[in-house]
């Protein structure tokens, strides 16, 4: 569908100039008044995440009613990790260590994958420092080539709930009791991480038929990390700190919360899937008939910007992320084939899901060539009479506008983006502050390269059914 | 969270309410036309697009100054005509009456704003007769006909330096001629063509020779060309075009004969081809002028094996 309407628009420019222009312009009206909106939508959700910095969620859980008893919850913890190492997961495990919790509610499981060889001494030396720092702490080791598996995240998930859930059982804690966290390794949480989890579970109608999303912000490295890939991750948190403001669009991202009685209803992650974090919900969605929504958290969990050693290096690594993260249109067609076979859920329900769905894989895709490339194009091919004729003069005019506009947003982007930053770490010099303020002028070059081409690439592997293998996101806490 | 909500879905009919109301008229601006609000009506308009060089002129239309500086768009006007004026400090200002049509741009984007005060500049240093520039090389070439000499500099006229001393003919040179190589320079009378060689560094250096030396001749010399190679000299004459080595005591090689006893010709030196006029009687019996080429590439060229001659003769 995407390469469709690019290419029905290259064929417009080509025969039918002025339509072209005229589309395009359309178009550019159009995500003028979206930014503007979507603006407006992050400065509503920026502010709501600064009024609830700081607050002292268990404090407000201990304030709740009797009945809601939340020292009866258990926090049950997954890490699903591949190649990161020590570096990486220690201070995932240290910032659960440090959350004003009471630890002997938390159980943490640390998922390894068995075919990478050092898991095994990883694990030991986790376990050694870790181990008795809460209620439980067990180690997973997920075998490779299991029937029916791909090498995915949620493969490994699923192993290492399914060994909870021994656990659990044998320590005759009810499911419904555990609230489950599935965390990027990377994952650091905030201190009233679990106290905020935990009020929102006991004040939601329902709240097993609710996911919890926190605001994902990657400062773990972020005053080390390079341009290119700081301002893609800032908005890429961006992005979901807009989505957590349209409820009935939100949908799980990375490392997420939700009922352990849930996912072992759903029959836990799907196992074949590279995006296994929104494949979970749309499980849920479909299992409870539609009954079945994210919750917002305004709390982040901070994790590490994608990067590598240099400028290409890096640029490849971010591509790979988005790519993966594109690959999410997976879930068009597993979604579609459940809805077919639902009745209990209602069509319009279903076909407004659907759209969604299918709208912002499409538009992700399409957005930045239309704006980029396809824009001249009319004026290109247009030929002598397109540039007789008004349009020929005001399209340039109204492209440019649009880019002056998206200049103008990117003020209000880093004024929310100064707010949201960690702390300077000592090492990192004074001038590194002016150095992400002026980044922001590359923001066009990074639309051009990372805008759509990793959407378009992902659908098109999609369409010609040449598979992804899931790809772990290489991480790096220091520039090497 | 309800409230957000609320806030959130009046932000979004908003936002819808704004684009289908106002895409009508970026629309219809955009193909040019202008809503009239005392009619209610979308009325066909033109635009005039104003570009200048060099930019940044101020722009009055029908006598009213236009906040924006060229190059400007000015849009949603009525068919008609209209007085446009361009001013630009230290500029002659430019102005023209220019008609407008309903749907159509009128583009004014070839207008040149010259100085006021052009800056002439001298870039000749000494006397000369003549001169020729060669765009390629960004040089000035200079023929002192007093000093019987040939000059250089570059396009500013620094870096000025003699390149060589001509022979001295019998009357004076009427053409003078730069090899593409730029090593030697040919000049020729009706009767006489000399060569000078004018890189030093060549390693075909003679110094000046004459290759033609007939001053009395009737068969005059009315142009000369350089080949590609710079060694081979195509000569149009009186009654024959021919080719000669730029060596002295060459002997000429005729391409052709001429009917047209003052014919012209013009030689193509990235192709080698001469392209001259001639008369040619017809079946009628009157003659007509045809215009006749002549490719000389070295690979199809007759003599080419003068060509390797020379270059083997260079050879230590």
């Amino acid at each position: 569908m995407s390469w469709g309407i690019i290419l029905i628009l290259i064929l417009l420019a080509a025969i039918k100039p002025v339509f072209c222009a005229a589309l395009v312009i359309t178009f550019d009206f159009y995500w003028i008044v979206r930014t503007l909106y979507l603006t407006t939508l992050l400065v509503l959700a920026h502010q709501k995440l600064r009024r609830q910095k700081n607050r002292n969620w268990l404090a407000d859980c201990r304030a709740l009613k009797e009945c809601k008893n939340w020292q009866g919850l258990y926090h049950l913890v997954i890490f699903p990790v591949y190649k990161e190492g020590l570096d990486i997961l220690r201070p995932s495990l240290a910032a659960i260590r440090d959350t004003n919790y009471p630890k002997d509610k938390i159980i943490v499981v640390m998922a390894f994958e068995e075919r990478h060889q050092p898991s095994r001494q990883l694990s030991e030396e986790l376990e050694r420092e870790f181990k008795d720092c809460f209620f439980g702490y067990l180690t997973s080791m997920h075998p490779d080539g299991l029937p029916g598996e791909a090498r995915t995240k949620g493969a490994n998930a699923t192993w290492a709930a399914k060994k909870a859930r021994d656990f659990l059982d044998a320590k005759g804690i009810p499911y419904e009791r555990v609230l489950l966290s599935c965390f990027d390794a990377d994952t650091c949480v905030e201190k009233e991480y679990f106290g905020c989890l935990s009020y929102h579970f006991l004040t939601t109608p329902n709240p097993h038929q609710a996911s919890y999303q926190p605001i994902p912000v990657y400062n773990n490295n972020i005053w080390n990390a390079p341009s290119l890939a700081r301002l893609v991750e800032i908005s890429a948190s961006y992005c979901q700190m807009i989505e957590s403001m349209r409820l009935e669009k939100f949908v799980t991202f990375s490392s997420h919360s939700m009922s352990f009685k849930t996912i072992v209803d759903i029959d836990y992650w799907p196992v074949n899937m590279i995006s296994d974090d929104s494949v979970v919900y749309w499980k849920a969605f479909i299992f409870y008939n539609g009954n079945y929504r994210v919750v917002p958290l305004y709390i982040t969990v901070s994790m590490d910007v994608a990067y590598s050693s240099n400028l290409w290096r890096t640029l490849a690594v971010q591509y790979k992320q988005k790519r993966r993260w594109a690959w999410g249109v997976e879930n068009f067609p597993f979604v579609l084939s459940r809805f077919f076979n639902n009745n209990d859920i209602p069509f319009l329900l279903k076909a407004r899901r659907a759209f969604h769905l299918l709208e912002s894989h499409v538009t992700w895709a399409i957005w930045a060539v239309i704006i980029t490339l396809l824009a001249p194009l009319p004026v290109l091919l247009g030929g002598a009479l397109f540039h007789q004729m008004p349009i020929g003069y005001n399209l340039p005019l109204i492209t440019g506008l649009l880019l002056r506009f998206t200049l103008g947003t990117s003020l209000v982007w880093i004024l929310l983006s100064r707010t949201m930053l960690p702390p300077r770490p000592r090492d990192v010099p004074w001038m590194k502050n002016i150095v992400m303020v002026l980044e922001w002028v590359i923001v066009p070059l990074i639309i051009l390269i990372l805008g759509s081409t990793p959407a378009l690439d992902a659908q098109t592997r999609l369409a010609l059914a040449k598979y992804m293998e899931f790809y772990p996101t290489e991480k790096k806490r220091k520039v090497v | 969270m309800l409230s957000e909500q609320r806030i959130r879905g009046v932000l979004f009919y908003a936002s819808v309410a704004v684009f289908f109301v106002f895409l009508p008229f970026v629309l219809s601006s955009a193909l040019g036309y202008r809503f009239d609000r005392r009619n209610f009506k979308f009325t066909r308009s033109g635009l005039i697009f104003i570009k200048t060089q060099p930019a940044g002129a101020s722009v009055y239309l029908n006598g009213k100054l236009l906040n924006d500086k060229t190059p400007v768009t000015i849009n949603e006007l009525l068919p008609g005509r209209y007085r446009i004026r361009l001013e630009l400090e230290r500029y002659y200002p430019w102005s023209d009456e220019v008609t407008v049509e309903a749907g159509k741009a009128t583009p004014l984007d070839k207008i040149i704003l010259f100085l006021l005060r052009p800056n002439v500049k001298q870039v000749n240093r000494d006397r000369f007769n003549s001169f020729w520039i060669d765009e390629e090389r960004q040089a000035v070439y200079y023929i002192s006909k007093e000093e019987n000499a040939l000059y250089k500099s570059d396009l500013a006229g620094e870096r000025y330096q003699k390149l060589a001393d001509l022979i001295g003919f019998s009357t004076p040179a009427l053409k003078y001629k730069i090899s593409f190589d730029r090593n030697r320079i040919l000049y020729c009378n009706n009767g006489q063509l000399a060569v000078t060689d004018i890189n030093p560094d060549d390693r075909f250096h003679r110094g000046a020779f004459f290759v033609i030396n007939e001053p009395d001749s009737e068969d005059w010399i009315l142009d000369a060309f350089w080949h590609s190679d710079g060694y081979h000299i195509i000569t149009v004459r009186k009654n024959h075009i021919d080719v000669i080595e730029a060596r002295p005591g060459a002997k000429a090689v005729a391409l052709t004969r001429l009917n047209n006893k003052n014919t012209s010709a013009f030689y193509d030196v990235r192709n080698d081809t001469l392209y001259f006029l001639d008369l040619e009687e017809a079946a009628d019996g009157n003659t007509y002028d045809n215009l006749y080429k002549i490719e000389l590439s070295p690979w199809i060229f007759p003599w080419q094996d003068l060509i390797k001659r020379r270059h083997n003769e260079a050879k230590p």
